[in-house]
């Protein structure tokens, strides 16, 4: 914040204006957006290639409605002669977009127009979700206000265990802290051997994750895992910027990952949070991994290798939908899309799918959903009369072979 | 400038989604329009045409994370605005909605346990300045967190749009910091 303000320092409180890497927004907002850029009274937004569009809410349209509101988008997004417009055939979900094509940077702070841009926290920059009005500002200007966060750390240590995944540690912390609550404006940094063990996908689900913990921010101090990542795809250059050693935090937490299990948040309530051996055994009817929580190469990878050759439990409908085209071209290549399709997954193109509660999977009055996503207020998939429960994809897929709620672990 | 008028006291955790019913987040921003449904999945009484703008309060007084559930819809804020909310107190509030607040100018404004001197339908007194908020019903009172030069300037400009519209005219943006 102070160095992308142009100061020496800056202090928790303190409102600053600070240049912005990118500036991300999507179908279901952006039009708005572009509206609102219009009217301030400039021609071209700050940067033709840092002002990133991406359709994911609503396509493929669903609706004629819908439809009609894309092709205002895209109308949009061309007068103002973007450069990265991720529309439809080379789409995916906005965060999954911003991380794997390389538009947000260590050490820089990017916007967007949709609540989980905290995702890219996961390869050391600052991602914050903000309103229409303010990616018009920034738009127009290359800046936006921050009120400078407290830091809390969550130092990881121990060793993963076989079937628990970053989602479990997400879901775990949200268990600890509560869903909006001790943690809310505050930066989480996460550190420790166990996040060095982590590849950038579940860094990704970890900071994803803790805008629903009321945060301001999840990051993940930049690596080699990082460079080795964004090498290829980034967008600019960067310097790897680090806590400074004498760093004050307002409070450190431990967690151990050696005894972190496979675990699971009840429907209604996103921080009412058990093991999955304890509620083994219920009864789902709907199965869906996807989302910018959780559709990425590694979940994909996991589903197959609990789905492969066997086959999903009659009583359950499992969608899968990849949070990229990029993941979903890896995922068919690496062959787990086969094996998902032989095992009676249905798969559809990316998008933010039924996690939104627009299309592809809601879920209707009964409906009990386990799903990978990342919110399960009622009503989040469609209806009101629906149940959902948050899990990792492990979980998810171990599920739906058995048709109840099933620890991977006891396969 | 000191303001006047009758409060109303949320609960806890006041949702942005039900503040806004998800079939208006697509709505065109127009303060009057937003106010007509605003809190509308709050209290069930408030769930019909005006219902809450009726009531005629000036002031929210809510307790922990107001506004929250990662929404960023502008709804929320300018529906308060429509419904003649002049300013909301809590313990905390969501980043977003407290982003937007201080994008449209009113003010929310942080204060711990001022719900415990309010009741609904009590008449307050705010003054922005010194921070005061005193409760003209049972005559108690509560000082609250200052508030930045920055969300003054804000607010006079009539908002961040309007705020960067002039320095985009002036050719001053380069100086924010």
């Amino acid at each position: 914040m102070a160095i992308n303000s142009g100061r020496d320092k800056v202090v928790p409180g303190q409102l600053v204006w600070a240049n912005v890497q990118s500036v991300m927004t999507m179908d279901y907002l952006g039009t708005e957006t572009f509206k609102a850029f219009d009217s301030l009274g400039k021609k071209d937004v700050f940067d033709k290639e840092r002002v990133i569009c991406v359709s994911d809410h609503l396509v493929p349209p669903p609706t004629p409605a819908f439809a009609t509101l894309l092709n205002q988008w895209r109308e949009a997004v061309k007068a103002h002669e973007i450069k990265y417009f991720y529309d439809l055939g080379r789409q995916g979900i906005a965060h999954q977009i911003m991380v794997e094509q390389g538009h947000v940077l260590p050490g820089t702070v990017s916007i967007g127009t949709d609540s989980h841009a905290n995702t890219y926290g996961a390869v050391g920059a600052v991602g914050n979700a903000v309103s229409v009005s303010d990616a018009a500002v920034a738009m127009a200007t290359g800046k936006s206000w921050f009120r400078v966060p407290e830091t809390v750390k969550f130092h990881i240590t121990g060793k993963w265990q076989p079937w628990v995944m970053a989602k479990d540690l997400s879901l775990h912390i949200m268990g600890m802290m509560h869903w909006n609550g001790h943690l809310i404006y505050k930066t989480i940094e996460f550190d420790g051997p166990a996040i060095n063990d982590l590849a950038i996908a579940g860094r990704m689900t970890l900071c994803n994750m803790t805008v629903d913990l009321g945060a301001k921010n999840g990051i993940v101090a930049p690596d080699e895992k990082t460079a080795e990542f964004l090498k290829p795809v980034q967008k600019g250059n960067w310097t790897p910027i680090m806590s400074d050693a004498d760093a004050i935090y307002e409070k450190i937490y431990e967690v151990d990952v050696t005894n972190l299990v496979p675990t699971i948040s009840m429907p209604d309530k996103l921080d009412d949070i058990k093991r999955v051996e304890e509620v083994q055994g219920r009864k789902f009817n709907k199965a869906f991994v996807g989302t910018c929580t959780n559709g990425r190469l590694e979940d994909i990878e996991m589903m197959a290798k609990i789905l492969r050759g066997k086959q999903v439990h009659s009583d359950v409908n499992f969608v899968l939908v990849p949070a990229s085209t990029q993941v979903y071209l890896d995922a068919i290549r690496a062959g787990y899309i086969a094996d998902l399709v032989e095992a009676g997954v249905a798969v559809d193109t990316p998008s933010c799918a039924a996690c939104a509660g627009i299309h592809t999977g809601v879920a209707g009055d009964g409906d009990i959903v386990l799903s990978a996503g990342n919110r399960n207020m009622k009503g989040r998939m469609g209806s009101k009369n629906a149940q959902i429960y948050l899990t990792s994809p492990a979980v998810v897929a171990a599920s739906a072979l058995t048709g109840v709620i099933t620890d991977p672990r006891s396969l | 400038m000191i303001i006047k008028g009758k409060s109303w006291v949320s609960d806890d955790y006041v949702m942005s989604y039900d503040m806004v019913l998800q079939q208006y987040w697509t709505s065109p921003i127009n303060k009057e329009e937003n106010a007509k449904f605003i809190m509308a999945g709050v209290r069930e009484e408030f769930n019909s045409e005006n219902a809450f703008k009726n009531e005629g309060y000036t002031f929210i007084v809510a307790r922990h994370n107001f506004a929250g559930g990662g929404k960023s819809i502008e709804h929320c804020v300018t529906g308060l605005m429509g419904a003649g909310i002049k300013a909301v107190f809590a313990d905390s509030f969501a980043r977003l909605q407290f982003r937007n607040a201080i994008n449209y100018g009113l003010p929310f404004i942080t204060c711990k346990d001022v719900a415990d001197i309010v009741r609904t339908g009590d008449e307050l007194e705010f003054n922005p300045e010194t921070g005061e908020i005193k409760n003209l019903t049972n005559g108690q009172s509560k000082i609250s967190v200052p508030v930045s030069p920055f969300v003054a300037e804000v607010a006079e400009a009539g908002g961040i749009m309007d705020f960067i519209r002039k320095r985009i005219a002036e050719g001053t943006v380069d100086e924010l910091r």
